[in-house]
């Protein structure tokens, strides 16, 4: 049986946002905010992480685990 | 709903540069998570999903080394005959990130079988996304997302298309492709 682990408010924000989506054109300069700043915290952090004197090594464990997941 | 230059996000600009060197070479679609995104869906992602119809070991070679030509790097490896034997050919995704950066990736597959061939010869610009990209289709990314994923993000992604393209979606293709997913994907008759 399938747990649903999202409540329903979950549920209404999405609604909410599309909403949005379909009535603002000016929904794609709060998208791109939202976007922009994952990647560049992300960017961030693995700069920060390959300097460190394992972080080279860790993220080439990550990214062979992202392969491994991904062939299964 | 045209989108300025400055509203594109650094995967829109990502995607652009990739597709405009991979579609010299191969009939590609980009499916999944970035297919809502593109359509303003809030949640991140790591990479961006696109399927490339087959193509020989030495057309992907010239793709590979126009891609390493235009700032893109493999992650698995630089040398092109084994991205190919070990990965592509063997069902496993090869990701491209530009040199020296860890995102965003471009995760790329071989059409593996009928359902595949039929997405890219489905395959579309959907305006509202700003982006001159092949996409697969809106009931494809529905149908995949309810019938194969399933997970809570890949059901809030179909729900979130349901509602931008209301009134608009084929209900008729999504079960027509619903039946092939089983048939293909699950083995059902």
């Amino acid at each position: 049986m399938k747990i649903n682990m999202r409540d329903k408010s979950h549920d209404e924000q999405i609604e909410r946002w599309a909403d949005y989506v379909r009535n603002n054109p000016d929904w794609k300069k709060k998208h791109k905010k939202f976007i922009d700043g994952q990647i560049i915290m992300a960017n961030r952090f693995y700069k920060k992480l390959a300097e460190t004197a394992e972080g080279k090594a860790i993220i080439q464990e990550l990214r062979a685990a992202k392969i491994r997941k991904n062939s299964v | 709903m045209k989108r300025e230059v400055t509203d594109k996000t650094i995967l829109d600009k990502f995607l652009e540069d990739f597709i405009r060197i991979a579609d010299k070479y191969v009939k590609y679609i980009v499916v999944s998570g970035f297919v809502s995104i593109a359509h303003g869906r809030s949640r991140g992602t790591e990479d961006i999903d696109m399927i490339f119809e087959r193509i020989s070991k030495e057309k992907f070679k010239e793709l590979h080394f126009a891609l390493i030509k235009g700032g893109f790097e493999c992650i698995q490896s630089d040398n092109p005959e084994i991205i190919y034997d070990d990965y592509l050919n063997s069902g496993t995704a090869i990701r491209y990130t530009k040199k020296g950066e860890f995102l965003p990736e471009a995760e790329v597959k071989f059409a593996k079988d009928s359902l595949d061939e039929y997405q890219i010869k489905t395959r579309m610009k959907l305006p509202l996304t700003g982006l001159d990209v092949y996409f697969s289709s809106i009931e494809m990314n529905i149908a995949f997302k309810e019938e194969l994923l399933k997970s809570d993000k890949d059901m809030e992604d179909a729900k979130h298309l349901r509602l931008i393209y209301r009134g608009k979606i084929n209900e008729q293709e999504i079960e027509k492709i619903k039946k092939q997913i089983r048939k293909l994907r699950f083995n059902e008759d």
